[in-house]
């Protein structure tokens, strides 16, 4: 199975946020409402009922020159070689076949291993129910035959859904037409980052001026325990962090809560 | 004749009705990773206009059949993807059209009716500082009566020049560009049968 | 819109002034968007502040705001010294030919005709030369210098490239770029479409500014056109329908003038003095009397014209007049149907105390609005006490106050106009909230209780209503289809509904046949049972080409649109004045020899040929026939440049400050520069819609935009100690507010007459209500209103900020 995946182009969005609630809609999340701060963009980042928002970043190289105003939608990136599955010490979280990174939130203990693994920080811990979230690239519409809701709603097709092989060559072709149309800068961005993401960018400008990592890495700590140590020694993995910065993980794993989950005291 | 949504599924235009039911245009089915099934599978949406701006896009409904009658009731909102206007596409706000029913709440993520809906007529006394409930009946019997009182006490039937003028300059009307076109040809018959002069909506603010 | 949201992606051009149309009408970007990817198109903004609409346009132009005139008639004179008009269609559809008497003239900002004290003109100064036999005078040529094309080029010789830029503020490379992209489509290979909204109208010379752009449309040959149009925004979602159901003062359904007293006695005496002698509003008493028999529909016409309210000639009663009414207790109930004036209205704070001079009041709406709680604690609160209506307690509020709950949109069924004119039904799709009514129960019923009360009486003035024709089935639950069918019309026999008409060209001013509204005739044009039969029921999504051409979106099986499912009006210019095709990709209508055919319903007589007399008359709705490029609006047949009524700087294009025409209601609340130093204007985002009083309810839309916040620039921000974030208070003349201050780059002073102008925009859709609240910007804008429509200036007055 090919990989499906979205590609978002940020030249043509407008910044219209029906993506932003199309994904509370379809995924049943309750606003989350913060002070205005001074930006368009009112959450300064995904949090557990908000699994995509929009970044409104002002950029002015050349007083003379018009200011630049850009969008970017900001979700999970569903890496081709995802660090938060590895980690997961329950395994809740798992890749289907076409390329989505999804978790099972029976199995999720809230330990919040993958919010440390994250390149992108983009998983976040929801206390209501004890459990990490983030997006799941809609695979309940996906498998079904639908377009993830963000995609679905987007109205001037700046998020396409589709083959990802299909949509870097759509990508290449339209970075090509920007470089020649006023966007020497214009890039992809999503083809090797990581080894790759399940999620692919079109871009007027370098990552930077998108408030993207120009070059995500998994923290280095968690390379070596998800390569070696997960795989082979999971139940180490408490015991070795116990009094390290990610201590309150393993008093969840120790604690056995996932136990409490089969005992029906959890939906 | 009464058009519900069981005669709505009998409008069959050449393509309507489909609702694009597969919109990737290959078979998913051996994809399926089983750990959560489509939600609004086997429901029947129902087509409805974005009540916010003039554009006019079409959205539809997935609501839950059999359910409560007083309590949620809605599984999703999406774009229409069979109106050419907006082919399944929709801002933030008519994405958002299923909290004007009902919300997620905050603290127990549980679907709940919105709790800012007013569901039941209220009524101020002059100089209260609070509202009282009251049924419809009384409601609409009260506003009729002040209604004509005012009507009554303030009719011009002919003016200083004897020209017959049938207007009452007493009250007024406001308001109806969020309301459906047969709403309007009522208001607008009522508002003139009475002698309405003043009468204004959001076209001119 | 004369065009609809599909036909943009038919443009060569679009125009953005006076809308940001990503944010507040998202789906025109989809076409706007597939416009540029498979046309080339160029998207052009022209706006005070640099918006999400900006982002994503090809040129982007700052104006001072309340210059629009200055900035289009710079593009008029260019246009016209360099011939990039489309000088066909000017010659054949317009009256650039026609020669104009010489009792017209034009001096230091006044039109020949002025009246000082009645502020207004004698419009028979500026007639049209005519022969002995009534028919116009017009030279072909164009060269005359009294006709329309020498007297415009003569208007703007004023307006040069740098006159213009001193007053807008616009860099002068941007200025020019916009005027050479606009006007390439003036070449009659190309369409330009100007998408406008209430950043057009909301001026003391709103009018004016769209007059404007229908005239930029007529030069460039853009009008009746696939891609090319005058595009009204418009912003609620049938604010069209209830505009074409006239809930206004001035009209009756279908845009026939409501009756004044000493002018239109009698049903004679109206249809004399409002009938044309030509064009396709001769028709115009089959349309009244048709609404007159759907109203009444026992009593001949002749006997239900008296039922009509007559308003007093000359009265004024728009919104502005109507609260001004209301706050000199001139009117006794108020019936509000979804609408939130304490919020929307100008000058809140006299709206406000006005609606306490009330005896009664009743609210319709799924939501307690600001409006409806008017009297409560929370809306007496101020951000400061410098508020000369405000009444301190509720005890001292002695309006009787009615709430009834209506339900939502997708609880109830029925239909609404899109701007584009589409009319599309939504069915119901589930319960509605507790007890709330849709508002069509609630008129139904309110009205029959009201006949209840008014049974048995014989008094002549109660006719009105004891004679009113209220057939709409038995029981609580009015039957929609009956409702739309009386719509529709139909054929009167004996006092009875007969068979429905096909559309309003069936209509008789005899009282033989009922119509409630004529431009909505044709849209139940036959009763067999089926669901379709309210065409705006149809759902066939294809787009099926006329034979031998490519589909334009006309999608003429969707749902229906007025006039006769027409989808672009004025269409006989989609072709030249043989009758055919401008560009052949975009085939309207063209004439085959026989018949005129195509991609759309003809707006012409069917089989008028190109060559028979009147056979290029292309806008029927004229008495001339042809699009008016010179007419006679209040102010003037030409647009011109007059300052804000509050303005930082002087005119300098004549001595006029202001709209010679506007009628000033509060001449001493108007702030002057040294105590208001800074432009102010108000605005939505995409986030909301109007006075919020839906969207603030809707959590998923408050967390996006939680507050009331006020943009401005660095430079400004700077000089006021202003940090982003900060809370705010802005003041003007009419009350202060508070808000969340945005320090934005896309914020910048104007450079205006060589000096700097700061501007600020504030948010206008908060109120105290909901899950996102603020104050209502509207406590700062002040009552006046255009010299036309009376909509009022909240686009453009002075005010302060200083943080709170």
């Amino acid at each position: 199975m090919a990989n499906l995946t979205n590609l978002y182009d940020v030249s043509k969005c407008t910044a219209c946020r029906g993506c932003q609630v199309a994904c509370k809609d379809w995924n049943q999340l309750p606003a989350v409402i913060e002070p205005f701060r001074g930006n368009y963009q009112t959450h300064e980042d995904t949090n557990a009922d908000t699994y995509t928002i929009i970044k409104f970043i002002e950029h002015e190289d050349d007083p003379a020159e018009d200011v630049t105003w850009n969008f970017i939608k900001y979700q999970c990136m569903h890496c081709l070689d995802p660090a938060c599955m590895k980690v997961c010490p329950q395994g809740a979280i798992s890749q289907t076949n076409w390329g989505a990174v999804i978790k099972d939130y029976d199995k999720c203990i809230g330990c919040q291993y993958c919010t440390y693994a994250c390149p992108f920080e983009i998983p976040k811990y929801r206390k209501r129910d004890d459990i990490v979230t983030k997006c799941t690239l809609c695979y309940d519409r996906v498998e079904e035959g639908l377009t993830p809701a963000c995609a679905r709603t987007c109205p001037t097709g700046a998020l396409q859904f589709g083959d990802r092989d299909e949509l870097l060559e759509r990508a290449q072709d339209r970075v090509k037409f920007l470089r020649a149309n006023g966007f020497p800068n214009a890039t992809i961005y999503g083809k090797l980052e990581l080894g790759g993401l399940n999620k692919l960018y079109v871009l007027t400008d370098t990552p930077d001026k998108f408030d993207l990592p120009v070059n995500p890495k998994v923290p280095g700590q968690i390379t070596f325990w998800q390569n070696w140590v997960q795989p082979y020694f999971g139940w180490l993995i408490p015991l070795a962090l116990a009094g390290s910065a990610v201590s309150f993980v393993t008093t969840r794993i120790l604690a056995g809560k996932h136990g409490e989950h089969a005992e029906g005291g959890h939906e | 004749m009464k058009v519900t949504r069981r005669q709505f599924l009998k409008v069959t235009g050449a393509t309507a009705a489909s609702f694009a039911v597969v919109e990737l245009g290959f078979d998913m089915s051996a994809t399926a990773s089983g750990v959560k099934g489509l939600r609004t599978k086997g429901i029947k949406p129902v087509p409805t206009i974005c009540p916010f701006c003039g554009a006019g896009c079409g959205l539809v409904v997935y609501a839950r059949e059999n359910a409560p009658a007083d309590g949620p009731q809605i599984l999703s909102i999406q774009g229409d993807p069979d109106n050419p206007i907006n082919r399944g596409g929709a801002c933030s706000k008519g994405s958002a059209l299923m909290n004007l029913r009902e919300i997620y709440n905050p603290d127990t993520g549980e679907q709940e009716i919105n709790p800012k809906r007013i569901t039941k007529p209220r009524y101020r006394a002059p100089g209260s500082d609070k509202w009282e409930e009251k049924d419809w009946d009384w409601m609409l019997s009260t506003i009729a009566k002040r209604i004509k009182d005012t009507r009554d006490n303030y009719f011009e039937h002919k003016d200083s020049n004897g020209i017959i003028v049938n207007r009452c300059e007493k009250l007024a009307s406001m308001g109806g560009a969020a309301l459906d076109n047969e709403e309007l040809h009522l208001i607008s018959k009522m508002n003139r049968a009475l002698g309405m002069t003043y009468i204004e909506h959001q076209a001119r603010i | 819109m004369t065009n609809h949201w599909i036909d943009l992606k038919n443009t060569d051009c679009a125009l953005i002034m006076g809308s940001n149309a990503a944010e507040n009408h998202p789906i025109s970007f989809k076409w706007l968007t597939e416009a540029r990817d498979k046309r080339g198109a160029k998207i052009i903004n022209v706006d005070p502040r640099f918006t999400r609409t900006s982002a994503r346009s090809d040129i982007y132009a700052p104006l001072r705001s309340g210059t629009d005139i200055a900035f289009m008639g710079g593009m008029f004179k260019y246009i016209l010294e360099n011939k990039l008009y489309h000088e066909e269609y000017v010659k054949y559809y317009t009256n650039a030919t026609f020669l104009v008497k010489d009792s017209f003239d034009f001096e230091d900002g006044l039109f020949s005709g002025y009246d000082p004290n009645k502020r207004s003109y004698d419009t028979n100064k500026w007639a049209f030369e005519t022969t002995e036999d009534g028919q116009y005078v017009k030279d072909m040529t164009m060269e005359h210098p009294r006709c329309v094309l020498q007297l415009l080029k003569k208007h703007y010789e004023r307006y040069d490239i740098d006159t213009v830029c001193k007053i807008t503020g616009t860099p002068k490379n941007k200025y020019l770029q916009v005027i050479k992209t606009y006007a390439a489509t003036g070449d009659p290979a190309k369409t330009g479409t100007i998408l406008y909204a209430m950043g057009t109208t909301q001026h003391t010379v709103g009018t004016e500014n769209v007059r404007s752009f229908a005239m930029l449309q007529l030069l460039l040959g853009n009008i009746g056109r696939a891609g090319g149009g005058v595009n009204a925004l418009r912003g609620e979602s049938n604010v069209q329908g209830s505009t074409d159901w006239a809930l206004l003062f001035h009209i009756l359904p279908g845009y026939l003038a409501t009756p004044e007293a000493q002018k239109h006695p009698t049903l004679a005496a109206y249809n004399q003095k409002e009938t044309p002698k030509t064009g396709y509003w001769v028709n115009k008493p089959k349309f009244l009397a048709s609404m007159l028999k759907s109203y009444w529909i026992k009593d001949d016409p002749e006997k239900s014209y008296y039922y009509l309210p007559k308003r007093i000639d000359g009265k004024n009663y728009s919104h502005i007049a109507m609260f001004e009414a209301m706050y000199n207790k001139e009117i006794e109930g108020l019936i509000i149907w979804g609408s939130n004036p304490i919020v929307g209205g100008p000058n809140a704070n006299k709206e406000q105390a006005a609606l306490a001079n009330l005896k009664w009041m009743v609210a319709v709406d799924l939501w307690q609005t600001e409006t409806s709680e008017f009297w409560s604690y929370k809306a007496l609160d101020r951000a400061t006490d410098k508020d000369e209506y405000k009444i301190k307690k509720p005890k001292d509020i002695q309006t009787e106050v009615f709430f009834l709950p209506a339900c939502n949109s997708y609880e109830k069924a029925g239909s609404v106009s899109n701007s584009g004119r589409w009319m599309q039904y939504r069915w119901q799709a589930c319960n509605p909230v507790g007890e709330s009514r849709a508002d069509l129960e609630i008129a139904h019923e309110l009205t029959l209780k009201i006949k209840e009360l008014y049974q048995g009486s014989s008094k002549p003035q109660d006719e009105p209503i004891t004679h009113l024709y209220w057939d709409y089935g038995h029981g609580a639950h009015p039957d929609l289809d009956k409702i739309a069918q009386e719509i529709n019309g139909f054929e009167v026999i004996n006092g009875k509904p007969g068979a429905q008409v096909a559309n309003f060209t069936k209509l008789k001013d005899d009282g033989t046949t009922a119509c409630g509204n004529w431009i909505y005739s044709g849209c139940y044009p036959a009763v067999t049972g089926k669901p379709e039969d309210y065409l705006a029921r149809r759902r066939d999504n294809r787009d099926v080409p006329y034979e031998g051409t490519k589909p334009i979106g006309s999608y003429l099986n969707w749902s229906w649109c007025w006039p006769i499912n027409r989808r672009i009006i004025y269409n006989r210019c989609s072709a030249t004045p043989e009758g055919k095709p401008w560009v052949e990709d975009l085939a309207s209508i063209f004439w085959n020899g026989e018949k005129w055919v195509g991609n759309d319903i003809p707006d012409f007589g069917a089989t008028k040929a190109p060559s028979d007399p009147g056979g290029t008359d292309a806008f029927i709705m004229r008495p001339e026939g042809v699009g008016c490029i010179y007419s006679k609006c209040n102010e003037g047949p030409f647009p011109e440049h007059y300052e804000p009524w509050e303005s930082p700087v002087a005119n300098i294009l004549n001595s006029q400050s202001f709209n010679p025409v506007v009628v000033e209601w509060e001449p001493d609340k108007r702030g002057t520069p040294d105590k208001y130093p800074i432009i102010g204007t108000t605005y939505r985002v995409s986030e909301h819609w109007q006075s919020g009083v839906m969207t603030r309810m809707q959590p998923w839309l408050a967390e996006l935009m939680p507050d009331v916040f006020v943009e401005m620039s660095e430079e400004l921000a700077k000089e006021k100690g202003i940090r982003n974030g900060d809370n705010v208070i802005i003041m003007s003349t009419r009350g202060d507010i508070k808000a969340v201050a945005c320090v934005t780059k896309r914020f910048k002073p104007h450079n205006v007459h060589g000096k700097h102008v700061h501007q600020i925009g504030v948010l206008w859709h908060f109120g105290f209500n909901g899950y996102a609240t603020g104050d209502p910007a509207n406590r700062l804008t002040p009552h006046i209103g255009d010299g036309n429509t009376m909509i009022p200036e909240y686009k453009a007055w002075l005010c302060d900020v200083r943080r709170a």
